[in-house]
């Protein structure tokens, strides 16, 4: 099944689909702004007509992609592509800045290119024995885990858990529109047939993650017109070397660790993973005081981790059905699109599916390394696109995916009001990706919640038979207290400098 | 930021009173017989807002109070509120215009045989148009950065037509 499932990732299809992925990835993941999840939400409406294995895929090869892209800008525009990125630029513009661009921009792709196929043979490690663990939980060991991890997201996503609790909630709120499934009868549809199937997915995946940066883009336009990139010139000595490879390989082991570990923990997201692998790298060197100033490590450190998140943050994906991060949670929506429950019943029920899954992830990280190595003069033209140029044929694009998917108008006026609630929770810093993550998860989450009901016949007692729901809960609530604490003790710490 | 989290604070509160008191009873719909009523897990969901969003106003009036600021403040920065506004209105302009012009779809030239006008034709002067308030000036990028982006959506939707997925 195996070898099979292998067969299947390496078809001319599926290899265009994943080399397609990749490609669009750098390109977006180059221009500052457009992160990977925009990235992803403008392109779930182009994976419609995909087979699942390629449309998965496409969607992960540009998940891959955008993350590699996005150090190219950090390393010669000191604007990274995404937030995630920007541990890079502490040395990789410095670095290109003392002419030599290309050496800095191949540390980053190196290591780039290796946390993110460490990571994926770990998570092929790792996913497949949790997921046959998670096969024997029953409907209240789901509802316990997915409340949870919801929690833990809405904590740490953001530094306000009341304000991610709130996000979530109204994620959750959102989540409930359409039909009921035990009644049959419309819940919160105010009369409109068309959301009979609930909010459309793609308008408030497009909206809230795409169309708002947009507008947070444009807004930044007021102060920041013109990016001077560094230019890419053929130098004889500015290539990486062996002593450097070889002071970077301890590095990047590190960063990959730190980068698994954090994107395997729901909420943290790769930011915390690469500035985290950034910081460890500095305390390790025997030459702390280089970091900032062009140092390859730092570079090392940054972008292995990094790229380790994105695999890693597909363990409770497939383990549990739980999207650690945006990302995972739109490829849960992308799953959805086609058929498919992702979870451990995946494992189950279309093992030669995830299998193939796993397999083209490790073909995308041999695209990217290629398309990286071969293509950095191609990538760094992009830099110099300026950012005001971007914005409008994105929310062309937007508008496009929409009608794409036959919504009409009501499909676009549902879209800019999403739109509109992304830039104010971006704004206001509520935590759009706890949004995101409830409105996605709430069918799982009522489902399982619905099933436990009906199972216990409204007996609380029968928890006391099932111990993994009750830890679950247990950790909810000690996750609720702990995290509101240090909300609080943020709050008071932020007011004490406000007053000296 | 104190000021902001009070008065989002309360728009969500007030939210969750609207949900909890009119919302839900009203579109929920209700089921005697079910186990699990329809309104359940929109009620949790509109209590959680709730106690949060009197978390939020509560911590704010009293970060308000120690600093000594005030819930509204005269210091509005209209040219920033202006700036952020406008491409919210040209977008939402634009809606309304592919609307009542019968625009909205997507384009083909007659492929179908329908001579319907759609995004593809509206959109090269959409993105121009928002180019030049952008500040583009130069013919060849507006030309180009509008003409392109409609060639690629013209053509995937032309394919797409083709395969019969839309």
């Amino acid at each position: 099944m195996i070898g099979a499932s292998i067969q299947e990732a390496l078809t001319l299809n599926a290899l265009i689909g994943i080399g397609g992925g990749v490609f669009m990835g750098y390109v977006i993941g180059v221009i500052p702004g457009l992160s990977r999840s925009v990235a992803i939400a403008i392109a779930i409406p182009l994976t419609f007509y995909m087979s699942p294995l390629v449309a998965i895929s496409f969607l992960i090869g540009l998940s891959k992609g955008t993350a590699a892209g996005s150090a190219v800008s950090a390393i010669l525009l000191n604007a990274p592509g995404e937030a995630s990125s920007a541990a890079t630029a502490l040395d990789g513009y410095p670095l290109a800045k003392s002419g030599k661009p290309k050496t800095a921009l191949q540390v980053g792709l190196v290591a780039s290119v290796a946390g993110d196929i460490l990571a994926t043979i770990i998570l092929i490690f790792v996913a497949i024995p949790f997921a046959r663990v998670a096969l024997m939980f029953g409907p209240y060991e789901m509802a316990a885990i997915l409340a949870f991890a919801l929690v833990f997201i809405a904590g740490l996503s953001g530094g306000n858990i009341f304000k991610g609790l709130a996000a979530g909630a109204f994620g959750i709120f959102l989540g409930t529109i359409g039909l009921d499934a035990q009644t049959g009868l419309p819940r919160l549809t105010f009369g409109y047939t068309q959301l009979m199937d609930g909010v459309p997915l793609i308008a408030v995946a497009i909206g809230t993650l795409a169309l708002s940066e947009m507008f947070v883009q444009s807004e930044k336009l007021r102060f920041q017109r013109e990016t001077m990139a560094v230019k890419l010139e053929h130098r004889a000595d500015d290539h990486i070397t062996f002593p450097i490879l070889r002071r970077i390989i301890p590095t990047i082991l590190r960063g990959t660790g730190i980068g698994t570990f954090v994107g395997a923990l729901p909420g943290l997201g790769p930011s915390v993973g690469s500035w985290m692998s950034y910081g460890v790298a500095q305390k390790w060197s025997k030459t702390p005081e280089n970091f900032g100033k062009g140092e390859p490590q730092g570079i090392a450190a940054s972008e292995s981790a990094d790229n380790a998140v994105i695999p890693a943050a597909l363990i409770p994906l497939f383990g549990l059905g739980i999207p650690g991060n945006v990302s995972a949670a739109l490829l849960i929506g992308a799953f959805a699109i086609h058929g498919i429950t992702v979870g451990p019943l995946l494992l189950r029920d279309e093992p030669e599916l995830l299998y193939s899954i796993f397999a083209g992830m490790v073909v995308a990280s041999i695209f990217m390394l290629i398309l990286g190595w071969f293509g950095l003069m191609v990538f760094a033209q992009i830099t110099r696109v300026p950012p005001h140029v971007v914005i409008p044929i994105v929310i062309f694009f937007c508008l496009g995916g929409i009608l794409l998917q036959g919504y009409g108008t009501f499909g676009l006026v549902i879209l800019m009001g999403f739109a509109l609630l992304g830039y104010l929770m971006k704004k206001y810093d509520y935590s759009f990706v706890t949004f995101l993550v409830a409105f996605i998860i709430t069918p799982m989450l009522e489902l399982n919640l619905r099933q436990s009901i009906i199972l216990s016949r409204g007996e609380w007692s029968i928890l006391l038979d099932r111990p993994i729901a009750i830890f679950f809960i247990a950790c909810t609530i000690v996750a609720l207290v702990m995290l509101g604490q240090r909300t609080l003790r943020g709050s008071r710490e932020v007011e004490a400098v406000a007053q000296t | 930021m104190q000021r902001q989290s009070f008065w989002s604070g309360l728009v969500v509160i007030a939210f969750a009173l609207l949900a909890l008191n009119w919302i839900i009873p009203e579109y929920a719909g209700v089921n005697p017989q079910a186990q699990m009523p329809p309104e359940l897990v929109p009620s949790i969901a509109s209590w959680i807002m709730l106690i949060s969003g009197v978390i939020i106003v509560l911590r704010s009036v009293v970060g308000m109070a120690r600093t000594g600021q005030m819930p509204v403040t005269r210091e509005i920065n209209w040219s920033a509120l202006s700036w952020a506004a406008w491409p919210f209105l040209y977008v939402g302009a634009a809606i309304v215009v592919l609307d009542n012009f019968g625009l909205i779809g997507l384009g083909h030239l007659n492929i179908l045989g329908r001579d319907d006008v759609k995004l593809t034709y509206a959109g090269a002067p959409m993105i121009m148009g928002m180019l030049y308030l952008l500040g583009e000036r130069r013919w060849h990028v507006l030309l180009g950065c509008s003409l392109v982006p409609v060639a690629l959506l013209y053509g995937l939707s032309v394919h797409l037509m083709r395969v019969g997925v839309i």
